[in-house]
């Protein structure tokens, strides 16, 4: 029994040294103009499990780079779920200078780890483009006395602590700061501010219901429950009023004379040090797809906004993004 | 008569002891537990801060181990014959253990494909089965097709390692 | 349009030949990927979300329907058969199906669950179609307090879930407990015992608890009895027989879990797992001979498996007439209704009623063809343990392991599984019982961030249950429910220590 056991154990560990010395390093073709072209399947990593909105665009932008030929080479998606995003960083951050492994992002690449629980940044990867963009919306039940967003902060900054405001994710993420953001350019004390966070999305239950008065979310999550006339959008953190139907009639913070806005950004990313021809590469190729006709209507169908950034633009919009979140995070006292 | 009384008494004070050490252990656990709810980064803004249900369940777990440490109730037989499991299968067990670990490390560095098929043939062999022509055939038969059913219907990517699908 | 005349031209198309078919296709994948290590209902609506860009909405939803609840149905099989549940749902399917299985009634097990799911199933969408408008309203009266209170009352039912000490119940509840409180707390976002590994920020899976403690402990005792093989010489592994006693046993269980577990199902955020515990549970303290359960009761296995599947229905009011989605799986299969450009809210039974009510009818149908599906296959699937020990247990090591890799694709999550394997075996070997571990952990996650956000909205005041009348009422009930046992137990010890004294 013993000896069998030797054997067989013996058996995997030479075909693991056997097979783990040779490394792929085939780094795809550069011609002599400086052009680069993939040679192999490029790998998407969605740093979360499937079903989410990484997952989706991943898996929607792969779809429509493979069907409409946009790169002529298998698109996998992997799922690295974990961190909230931090196992699928670590694990582009060990795919040093790769060319063929990209991943998607949106704000939390910047938030969790000003929140200390990531050991790698926007810093440690390459921006290539940003595709999407979503605005964050700020609810109250229809009956509530608020009407604005003046009307609510201003009982705000009289005291914080008679108004409870919900979201999805914990302080420090998404949610909590684009609220935070907003409020704090109306002049309320931010940091008194109580907010609760229901990660089983019971956010807009709680402010049917009357538990919670304020539920800061997405703007798409709000329209079908304003059609029906159970809750009012007080205000947008877009720059802009945005376009469609119920949607316009959302009103911006900006317009409100709070002079702030809040971008849910979401684009791809390469690991550090990526070739530069192949960020050129990418770059095209994902303009290409922005203004494709099947992109379009993949946007209209998940209700996506679009904002395209190259490469270059990406890089500075997310330093002055994590400046101004740092700042916050800062007063908060969450920058760890 | 007075030798099955007394030899009761004996394995009573055993299981007694038994109880009592898992008591201890659970009882360092708590403690353990404690020192580092107590140690839990304090959010200046909250009202009921993250380190208020830990220190609640630290407390909690202390209790119940002194509980169980004073508790006089005695095994019954078939919970002590749970434990009477002989050296050489606990040395089988701790042979299985080794061969899932050994999967898990080499997991994604060999492939699913490659690992699994390798592992249910040799788990199995191991553990005595001997009909090595179904067990070849079942182990990669299987591990074909459930590498294929996540990777190219499912489109869930399990690793394909050094194999080059 | 009255309700009548919608449901007539639901019915419509859910009788219609595309319906049909799809319904079938629906159910038919659904059970499949719900038997799949690792997949259950979230990645079997992920999967199938782009195959349906191209499909008419209606047709498109009704099958995405039914790949959720075929899933749940599907779920149950590795339970019963592996003790490996793959879904938190079924967890508590396996307290008495796998014992049932292991007595090599297997079949009858596999039939039993079937038949409870499929009345769970129907009853509740009887009860969808009926009420739906009506309970709209409940699906949002519960807030964080009330929540905390029936949380509350699924944990005091840790002592009637072992059969063994008391306290040694109460301390595996409390590990699993405190096992939840690893990771991000959502209410703080400070991260909490992990110990600066990243790969612990969000928490310990429930597939890892759940394979770790019930399949891989499972796996340690199959290979202690790896010579045992008494199932091959078993010809009524596969028998479907159930007599008329069982099915007089499982009629009450049936009825009354189809009821609560739909309401249970109604609550967003409780779903499947809570209602199948507390049906668990509940059917426990009533039943004449609750020394069977866990020993292969035909009542512990038919409650579980009716009300998960009847919670499954009742997820479906908050997501159809509210657009509020109750669960993770809810949340998937909104996205899906979106892809197709159907908006869930108030306004679809008006705006579409021909999709509302064609999901209903088509649920009617989608359990007829589970059950027509699943009863001619469970021979089949029973012969499952007729597979020679050594390789049974090699295949269930890896169908664990798959099962746990398939959620975040990391091996750091499979070592986890390997640690609540030994954990699992230990607590087996010194008689911790399991189950109050995975319900503390369950419930336990949600029972503080729903008290966290209840005294975070009074200030820290514990007065704020004193004003909800349906918080405070679940308390004193989940109380007295704990105290009164204590009290007639201690009345029974009482009179046995006198006999055994007199003796």
């Amino acid at each position: 029994m013993k000896k069998l056991a030797g054997i067989v154990s013996i058996l995997m560990l030479l075909l693991a040294v056997g097979c783990s010395s040779q490394s792929s390093s085939n780094a795809g073709e550069t011609n002599e103009n400086g052009e680069w072209s993939p040679t192999q399947p490029i790998e998407i990593t969605a740093p979360a499990g499937p079903g989410g909105g990484w997952d989706t665009t991943a898996r929607m932008v792969s779809q429509v780079f493979e069907q409409e030929e946009i790169i002529d080479q298998r698109l996998p998606v992997v799922n690295k779920a974990g961190g909230g995003g931090a196992i699928g960083w670590a694990y582009i951050a060990g795919k040093k200078e790769s060319p063929y492994h990209l991943f998607v992002a949106s704000p939390p690449l910047v938030l969790v780890p000003l929140n200390g629980q990531s050991e790698y940044d926007h810093e440690d990867f390459t921006p290539i483009a940003n595709v999407i963009a979503d605005y964050g919306a700020f609810v109250v039940k229809a009956d509530a006395k608020w009407d604005n967003l003046n009307e609510l902060f201003e009982d705000m900054k009289k005291d914080p602590a008679s108004v409870s405001v919900i979201g999805t994710s914990s302080p420090g993420s998404m949610d909590h700061m684009q609220f935070v953001k907003i409020a704090k350019a109306a002049g309320v004390d931010v940091a008194k501010i109580k907010y609760l966070s229901d990660p089983d999305a019971g956010g807009l239950t709680a402010v049917l219901n009357g538990s919670v008065d304020v539920y800061t979310t997405g703007v798409a999550e709000t329209i079908e429950q304003v059609k029906a006339g159970k809750i009012k959008v007080l205000g947008i953190t877009s720059e802009e009023r945005l376009e469609g139907e119920v949607l316009e009639d959302f009103p911006t913070a900006k317009e409100q004379g709070i002079d702030e806005t809040f971008v849910n950004w979401r684009g791809f990313f390469g690991p550090k040090d990526m070739d530069p021809a192949a960020v050129k590469f990418y770059e095209e190729k994902f303009k290409e797809l922005n203004e494709s006709p099947a992109w379009d209507e993949i946007r209209k169908k998940y209700g996506w906004g679009e904002l395209y950034m190259n490469s270059e633009e990406y890089s500075e919009f997310l330093k002055t993004e994590a400046e101004s979140m740092k700042t916050l995070l800062d007063e908060l006292g969450l920058a760890r | 008569m007075f030798y099955l009384s007394f030899y009761q008494k004996e394995v009573k004070e055993m299981l007694k002891k038994m109880n009592q050490r898992i008591a201890l252990i659970l009882a360092a656990i708590a403690v353990f537990y404690l020192f580092l709810s107590y140690n839990l980064p304090k959010y200046p803004n909250a009202i009921i801060d993250a380190d208020v249900v830990p220190i609640g369940l630290g407390y909690l777990l202390l209790f119940l181990s002194v509980l169980l440490f004073l508790d006089k109730t005695v095994e019954t037989e078939a919970e002590k014959q749970k434990r009477n499991i002989s050296k050489s299968n606990l040395l089988v067990l701790g042979v299985v253990f080794g061969f899932i670990l050994i999967y898990i490390s080499l997991l994604e560095i060999l492939g699913f494909l490659l690992m699994t098929a390798i592992f249910i043939f040799g788990c199995s062999l191991f553990l005595g089965y001997k009909k090595h022509v179904t067990n070849g055939i079942v182990s990669v038969v299987f591990s074909f097709a459930i590498y294929a059913l996540f990777n190219y219907l499912l489109r869930i990517n399990l690793p394909s390692g050094i194999l080059p699908f | 349009m009255d309700a009548f005349q919608g449901l007539m031209s639901g019915f419509q198309v859910a009788f219609s030949l595309q319906g049909l078919l799809f319904v079938f296709i629906g159910v038919f994948v659904g059970t499949f990927i719900g038997m799949m290590p690792g997949l259950g209902p979230i990645s079997a609506i992920a999967i199938m979300i782009p195959i349906t860009y191209t499909m008419d909405p209606t047709v498109a939803l009704v099958m995405m329907a039914g790949v959720y609840y075929g899933a749940i149905f599907g779920g149950s099989s590795s339970s019963i058969l592996l003790n490996a549940p793959g879904v938190a749902g079924t967890v508590a399917t396996s307290f008495d199906g796998y014992p049932m299985a292991q007595q090599g009634k297997a079949g009858k097990a596999l039939a039993i669950a079937a038949i409870a799911s499929f009345t769970g199933g129907t009853v509740s969408v009887i009860l969808l179609m009926l009420f739906t408008p009506v309970l709209s309203a409940v699906a949002v009266s519960f807030g964080p307090a009330e929540y905390f209170a029936l949380m509350f009352m699924g944990l005091t039912a840790i002592a009637s879930l072992s059969d063994g000490s008391t306290i040694k119940a109460f301390i595996s509840a409390t590990l699993g407990f405190i096992v939840v409180t690893i990771g991000i707390d959502s209410q703080t976002g400070t991260s909490r015992f992990t110990f600066g590994n990243a790969n612990l920020l969000e928490g310990i899976d429930f597939l890892v608890i759940a394979l770790g403690l019930f399949a891989l402990a499972e796996v340690c005792t199959l290979v202690l009895n790896r010579k045992d093989d008494s199932m091959n010489n078993n010809k009524d592994l596969g028998s479907l027989r159930i007599s008329k006693q069982d099915l007089k046993e499982m009629s009450g269980p049936m009825t009354r879990q189809s009821f609560l577990g739909f309401i249970i199902g109604v609550l967003p955020g409780a779903g499947a797992t809570i209602a199948s515990f507390i049906a668990y549970i509940t059917e426990k303290k009533i039943a004449k001979n609750p020394d069977e359960f866990g020993k292969g009761s035909v009542k512990g296995l038919a409650a579980p498996e009716t009300a998960n599947n009847a919670a499954t229905s009742g997820a479906f009011v908050p997501l159809l007439s509210l657009g509020i989605p109750g669960s993770g799986t809810t949340a998937v299969l909104l996205g899906a209704f979106l892809v197709l450009g159907v908006q869930p809210g108030p306004l679809l039974i008006q705006d579409r009623p021909e999709i509302f009510w064609g999901i209903i009818a088509s649920m009617y149908v989608g359990n007829i063809f589970l059950l027509v599906l699943n009863l001619p296959l469970i021979p089949y699937i029973a012969k499952v343990l007729r597979i020679p020990r050594p390789l049974l247990i090699s295949l269930v090591i890896i169908f664990s392991l798959i099962g746990v890799y398939a959620i975040s694709f990391n091996t750091f999550d499979l070592y986890l599984l390997v640690a609540f394997g030994v954990i699992g075996f230990l607590m087996r070997m010194f008689s911790f019982p399991p189950a109050p571990f995975i319900l503390a952990f369950i419930l336990g996650g949600m029972m503080e961030q729903a008290l966290r956000q209840t005294l975070t909205i009074s200030n820290g005041s514990f007065g704020i249950f004193l004003d909800k009348p349906i918080a405070l009422t679940l308390i004193i009930v989940s109380v007295i429910t704990m105290l009164v046992p204590l009290f007639t137990k201690k009345k029974k010890a009482n009179v046995e220590k006198n006999i055994d004294e007199s003796v």
